[in-house]
């Protein structure tokens, strides 16, 4: 029980049930590493995800395994090789909505929405910011964005020998979808 | 060189070629069925998973993550996105519960609904508000 409290603590929501708040168990979010040698993708479908439509905060987490991949050996390497996910097992996004006041959630649209915070990858955390939407359909809220990240700013090793088939900046994308509590 | 020899040596090295082929495509292409062909380690209730990692995260993590388990429980929820269907199993009593992702081309041919009891099979991946097994499979 305790850890869990300490992940609602770290998602910043302890009035989950509040009106406010919106929840998601089932974010996806998905990185892309384009090389002309090896086109990798990782997709994970399990982020937990908590957005507050009042003050704009906004938080992921999610497990480094659950990333799945089209081949098994690609999983295996991501895994073991780079994420050490059995020492660091989540990675997490801790931010706020900086032009929440412009969005109005009452309102069916797609909303232009600009997001910073703090981004930990591999044990490391960076400040970064992007643009994305956010769309609103009814009682139903989903975030989009997307935005690259470098590997080797969160002190990821890749060797020199697949250095050709890994990308410099990996692209990170974002698409969840948000029920009201 | 007679053409014997040459039918031979040609022979040979499209052997190997077909070798080489099949090894890359079985070794480095390999398409992901990792969890359905692998027999589970060990197999427990949903309500003693959530329990364990509950109690001590630490502890459940060098037990059951990464390893491929069976689960039984109750279903609670279900629901299908475009790529995937997630099953959710926790008992009334409970707080939280296990999430189980199906492929949903591969997952097709069952039918989940609400109160069914079930045993299903994944690979575990940690726990953030529930415990998270991919790659499920149901066992019959």
């Amino acid at each position: 029980m305790k850890s869990k409290l300490l992940i609602l603590l770290m998602l910043g929501s302890f009035q989950l049930m509040s009106a406010q708040k919106y929840i998601s168990k089932s974010g996806h979010i998905w990185f892309i590493s384009n090389t002309p040698m090896e086109v990798i993708e990782g997709h994970n479908r399990q982020a937990v995800s908590t957005l507050d439509v009042s003050t704009g905060d906004v938080a992921f987490m999610m497990l480094i395994k659950a990333f799945e991949f089209k081949i098994a050996l690609m999983q295996e390497h991501f895994n073991e090789n780079y994420m050490e996910s059995d020492k660091i097992p989540k990675s997490s996004f801790k931010g706020k909505i900086t032009n929440i006041g412009k969005i109005d959630f009452k309102k069916d649209g797609s909303y232009a929405a600009e997001v910073s915070g703090d981004l930990t990858i591999h044990g490391v955390t960076k400040a970064v910011s992007t643009k994305g939407t956010i769309e609103v359909k009814g009682k139903v809220i989903t975030t989009k964005a997307k935005f690259t990240v470098s590997p080797k700013d969160y002190g990821i090793k890749i060797p020199s020998l697949v250095e050709s088939k890994v990308a410099k900046e990996v692209e990170i994308n974002v698409d969840t979808p948000y029920n009201s509590n | 060189m007679t053409s014997t020899v040459k039918r031979f040596i040609m022979a040979v090295v499209v052997l190997a070629a077909l070798i080489v082929f099949f090894v890359w495509s079985y070794v480095f292409k390999k398409a992901d069925t990792s969890v359905s062909s692998q027999n589970a380690t060990v197999e427990l209730t949903a309500n003693d998973l959530v329990k364990a990692f509950e109690s001590n995260e630490s502890t459940a993590n060098a037990k059951y993550n990464g390893k491929v388990i069976l689960v039984s429980g109750t279903i609670a929820d279900v629901k299908v996105t475009t790529d995937e269907i997630s099953v959710y199993l926790k008992e009334a009593t409970d707080a939280s519960g296990v999430m189980c992702s199906f492929n949903k081309v591969a997952a097709s041919k069952n039918t989940f609904k609400s109160g069914r009891k079930i045993k299903i099979k994944g690979l575990c991946t940690g726990y953030l508000m529930d415990v998270v097994l991919t790659k499920c499979a149901v066992q019959e």
